[in-house]
């Protein structure tokens, strides 16, 4: 999930094309994060015998703090999540009880998703854990990209190997994210697609993450709405607030 | 022919010797058995006790879920396999079971714990939980009630009766949460179950993890252990290439490990009990040629030749190595059933030991007929190597010498 | 005169005397040697536990094996260490910093329980650098380390930082990771925050127990309990005697010098190990009973065998007016100076072959059916020579010979002179 946050991060206004790939990440990031962002976002889980959809809202303040609610399926409605800076809390409207999140759990996929509860948490940043290179251009749906490489840097609390991303030159959206392990293998893959205008701003509304090695597998989201910079008082973030949410 | 009748007639002429040397053999026979049928009865026993306290001879899973134990891997449950698995020979009994983690919640305490959803009157031929329980009771049909292993329960710091409330991931990517109650409290062997397990009915599990009619694995008891691997392929075999068939020592490599080296090892001993065995065997038989150098001597001396006169003792010999070994195989029958109804119990610290595993402290010994017939056979064909030795002192006899005083 | 005649009795027909002799020898050395292959045995399996798992006592605070909190350190760190030190039945000790916490890699993570250990000290305690599969690239930490436990295969580097870590060959194969491999640990602290640190192999080790490779990863002490929160702070001490027999009287004394910790020996940490030593440690006891018992009756026969070809000669004697009591006494004197004779032979015999085995080891690989594969560590066994056994041993194998000749001396009292001499 923390991947969805992630991709939001990188979408970026038009810059000037004289930039270095550090800047148009930060540039990126700074205007992605804003203030704040709400969202309403369809994730389809998509398995080679099975589709599970559901509709989620999500709330996000900078890296710290977001909360997603979750709004259908009908068993599952009413169930929220809480990140507070390296912590999850997990809220069951079925039997009124806030959890926090042990580590044991964290590895455990969220919500049968391709994301684990650990992606919900993680605290990289794309700007300070990463030293950033640009390595090409490449064209994705009619639209030019620069590629950039991504190389953790040595003390972040980062698994990858190395990332590969590609940005519009034009509308600085993320089209294409690639993710290496440190063997230069591929682990996975996240596309961005249907590039539109919402609440003002060119994004794409639909990722794909797909697994590398799991065939037919992969997990969908689509933004239905997206609101930006609306402002969210710190205390909405916390667990007393989980149970009245919707 | 006339040779074996003579033979039959000289072990009569002298039976105080053929008793002796008879009793020689079947002794040796009697105590390489029952070294034996110890040695793998003790081995069988804790082999028995081990699968009995969690896994079970052999599980059946659906193809792949070793590899992944998610519930993803959950396979409908079938009547018609359990009902098939169970008419194989040498199976006792089979049953259901889900398996899952999931987060076990208790007050201001949260632990990872699994879940196992069991099918409770039939789960009692295999593990024996129901006698697990140190307080409260063991599960009903339909309850919504949970048993919990002691010291997950000490973690918890929950007790009989007490609210345990369960929230995990479930099938196909849905969330599972639900409030139980401690009915029982297990004191469970392994220290792993003790500190991880929560056992509930298999109905409720499915509904709880949204998992409807689904199992993760059928557990199948056997009888014995020996036919192991030719039954987990017949099981393989009914249920088809699309489930995985997995033995005990496949699920839990360093035990078989740990009890192949063992026995390994005490083979070396049998070894050493074969050995000092020959000893008591060959010794009669040379006092037996010493005190008969005279008597061949003359025969030999009167004209019997001495290739007949080597087979004569041959056959002496192997008439009564033969006896020998049927007598101690008889005697040994009532000694090794005896020991396996009435075993050696352990005392002191190393029953402590087994009862910290909740076995019972006991040495039985094996009734496989196989250990009567191999090692009756073994010591037979001691005997036979060793009945060369009077051929041997035939040969070299000297008529002369062995008639002077 | 009873002496005398026996002793004459016995050189009278060597070969009588011989077998009985070898008979006994042969008993006794398979009782030795029986005791020697399990003591070896015994030992093998306990050095493996105690030396390489848990050594032979462990300190924790009574509230820290429950869920590892960071927050149960050892109290009284610094005492603790100054009695271990100057205490003569302890060999090294070692302390550690522990908590369980997840290692994650790009595809896929595991639970593991994280050690945090003092290079210097934990060598000598753990041998942990002695199965690495890789040795030490650090030459101050090099050391010279015995092989038996481990196999050597490569080289890689120590703990040097904050940033190495060592882990279990079972895990690298789950996870495919090799030496170099970056992997990021997420832990609790003692505020119960996720902390996550990158950390990178250093080395891969393996031991005798699989599933402690995969679940144990060691970092270096220091680092560890920062990243805790409980800078300078121990878990765990882990305590290496002298000897093995003093386990239970040193467990005790520090039982109530500390009441405040919890004191546990290998017993308590690997109930699975004292399980196995105590079924094959009770198993051979019985198998050197049925060892003397098939040595008994290995001698009722020699011996009834001799009383039976000497009956012309015994009820000679017999008719020359030697009482009862001096011919029962004749053959059981008879018995006890060949037992006496094969004492030493096979004293000598067994001493000779354990020695040389525990030197150079016993292989038990080509014994028999399904055994030569898969035991990379345990195929070899080293007997040692159970002196302290000894005596008692002697002691049984004369109490079963004598007990023995009774029943052929008894036999030889009854023979009738009149109808012996008939012949």
């Amino acid at each position: 999930m923390k991947t969805a946050f992630f991709i939001l991060v990188l979408m970026v206004s038009k810059l000037g094309s004289s930039q270095t790939a550090r800047e148009v990440m930060v540039k990126m990031d700074e205007k992605m994060r804003g203030n704040t962002s709400e969202a309403t976002i369809l994730i389809r889980t998509v398995r080679p015998s099975w589709n599970r959809e559901m509709r989620v809202k999500t709330w996000a303040k900078g890296l710290d703090y977001s909360m997603i609610y979750v709004a259908s399926p009908q068993k599952d409605k009413g169930i929220v999540y809480l990140k507070r800076k390296n912590e999850v809390w997990n809220w069951m409207p079925s039997i009124e009880k806030i959890i926090k999140l042990p580590p044991s759990m964290m590895s455990q996929s969220w919500m049968g998703t391709d994301f684990s509860n650990d992606d919900l948490v993680k605290e990289s940043s794309i700007v300070n854990d990463y030293t950033h290179v640009f390595s090409g251009d490449t064209v994705i749906d009619n639209r030019k990209c620069w590629l950039i490489n991504l190389t953790p840097k040595p003390e972040a609390a980062v698994v990858w190997g190395k990332l590969v991303v590609a940005v519009d030159k034009t509308d600085f959206v993320e089209l294409h994210v690639r993710f290496y392990d440190e063997d230069g293998e591929l682990v996975s893959t996240m596309n961005g697609y249907d590039v539109k205008m919402m609440d003002g701003r060119i994004i794409p509304t639909k990722f794909y993450m797909v697994p590398a090695d799991k065939k037919n597998q992969r997990t969908e989201m689509i933004y239905e709405k997206i609101t930006f910079n609306k402002p969210i008082a710190d205390g909405f973030f916390t667990t007393e607030q989980m149970k009245s949410v919707n | 022919m006339w040779l074996i009748k003579l033979a039959w007639k000289n072990l009569w002429r002298n039976r105080s010797r053929t008793y002796i040397t008879t009793s020689a053999v079947a002794f040796a026979t009697v105590v390489s058995i029952l070294a034996k049928s110890l040695q793998e009865g003790i081995f069988d026993n804790l082999v028995n006790n081990i699968v009995s306290s969690y896994t079970g001879h052999i599980q059946v899973h659906l193809k792949g879920y070793n590899d992944e134990q998610v519930l993803d891997n959950s396979m409908k449950r079938s009547d018609f396999l359990e009902q098939k698995f169970s008419t194989i020979p040498g199976v006792v009994a089979v049953t259901a079971r889900l398996e899952a983690f999931s987060l076990v919640s208790s007050g201001e305490k949260t632990k990872g714990c699994m879940v196992i959803g069991i099918v409770p009157e039939k789960e009692r031929a295999i593990t024996l939980f129901d006698q697990k329980i140190e307080t409260g009771k063991y599960l009903g049909n339909g309850s919504n009630e949970v048993l919990v292993g002691k010291e997950l329960s000490e973690r918890m710091a929950s007790g009989v009766a007490d609210t345990v409330i369960l929230i995990g991931q479930g099938y196909h990517g849905s969330t599972a949460a639900g409030k139980y109650r401690v009915s029982g409290i297990m004191k469970l062997g392994s220290p792993q179950l003790n500190s991880r397990l929560l056992v509930m009915t298999l109905p409720r599990s499915q509904e709880l993890f949204g998992a409807d009619s689904m199992i993760t694995s059928y557990i199948i008891s056997l009888k014995e252990g020996r036919d192991l691997n030719e039954t987990a392929s017949e099981i393989h075999h009914l249920a088809g290439a699309a489930y995985e068939v997995l033995t005990w020592e496949e699920i839990m490599p360093e035990i078989k490990q740990h009890i192949e080296s063992d026995s390994r090892n005490m083979n070396v001993i049998q070894w050493i009990l074969y050995i000092l065995v020959s000893f008591g065997i060959f010794s009669t038989l040379l006092i037996m040629m010493v005190e008969r150098r005279f008597e061949s001597g003359m025969l030999v001396a009167i004209g019997m030749s001495k290739p007949r006169l080597q087979l004569l003792v041959l056959l002496e010999s192997m008439i009564t190595v033969m006896m020998g070994s049927l007598a101690g195989m008889m005697i040994s029958i009532p000694v090794v059933a005896y020991l396996s109804r009435h075993p050696i119990r352990l005392t002191g610290e190393s029953a402590e030991a087994y009862q910290r595993f909740g076995f019972e402290p006991i040495f039985p010994t094996s009734t496989d007929p196989r250990i009567f017939l191999v090692q009756g056979s073994i010591v037979f064909i001691i005997g036979i190597v060793l009945s060369l030795y009077p051929v041997y002192v035939v040969a070299k006899l000297n008529p002369v010498n062995a008639m002077k005083k | 005169m009873i002496l005398q005649l026996a002793w004459r009795n016995i050189w009278r027909n060597p070969v009588r005397s011989l077998v009985i002799i070898i008979s006994v020898a042969a008993g006794l050395f398979a009782a030795l040697a029986v005791l020697a292959l399990y003591d070896g045995m015994m030992i093998s399996r306990l050095r493996t536990v105690i030396d390489t798992e848990t050594g032979h006592l462990q300190v924790h605070d009574p509230g820290f094996k429950d869920d590892m909190e960071p927050r149960y350190v050892i109290k009284n760190q610094a005492r603790w260490a100054i009695l271990l030190d100057k205490d003569p039945a302890i060999k090294c000790w070692s302390s550690r910093v522990v908590s369980s916490g997840m290692l994650a890699t790009p595809s896929g993570s595991a639970g593991v329980q994280v050690n945090g250990i003092n290079s210097g000290k934990e060598m000598p305690v753990s041998g942990i650098y002695g199965k690495l599969l890789r040795g030490l690239g650090n030459s101050s930490e090099q050391v010279a380390v015995s092989s038996k436990q481990s196999r050597s295969v490569d080289t890689g580097l120590g703990l040097t930082d904050g940033r190495s870590i060592l882990i279990g060959r079972k895990l690298a194969t789950k996870l495919k990771l090799s030496l170099g491999n970056k992997v990021v640990l997420t832990m609790t602290d003692k505020d119960a925050n996720m902390v996550s640190s990158a950390m990178r192999i250093r080395g891969i080790y393996e031991s005798a127990n699989t599933p402690l490779d995969e679940l144990n990863v060691y970092v270096s002490e220091k680092e560890l309990a920062e990243t805790l929160g409980v800078p300078g702070s121990i878990h765990e001490l882990a305590i290496i005697l002298k000897s093995d027999d003093s386990v239970s009287a040193v467990q005790h004394r520090y039982s109530s010098l500390f009441p405040g910790d919890r004191v546990e020996s290998w017993k308590e940490l690997s109930p699975e190990t004292n399980l196995m030593i105590d079924t094959v440690d009770l198993y051979s006891y019985i198998i050197v009973i049925i060892i003397l018992i098939a040595l008994s009756f290995g001698i009722v026969n020699t011996m009834l065998m001799s009383v039976l070809e000497r009956r012309k000669e015994i009820g000679m004697m017999a008719a020359l007016g030697i009482g009862k009591k001096r011919l029962l006494l004749m053959v059981l004197t008879e018995t006890i100076f060949l037992s006496l004779v094969g004492v030493p032979i096979a004293l000598g015999i067994g001493w000779l072959a354990v020695s040389y085995y525990h030197k150079n080891g016993l292989d038990l690989s080509g014994m028999g059916e399904e055994l030569m594969k898969s035991f990379g560590y345990e195929s070899l066994i080293y007997p040692t020579y159970p002196s302290d056994k000894i005596p008692a041993i002697i002691l049984l194998v004369l109490i079963s010979a004598i007990l023995a000749s009774i029943f052929p001396s008894l036999k030889s009292v009854n023979i009738k002179p009149a109808e012996a001499l008939q012949k």
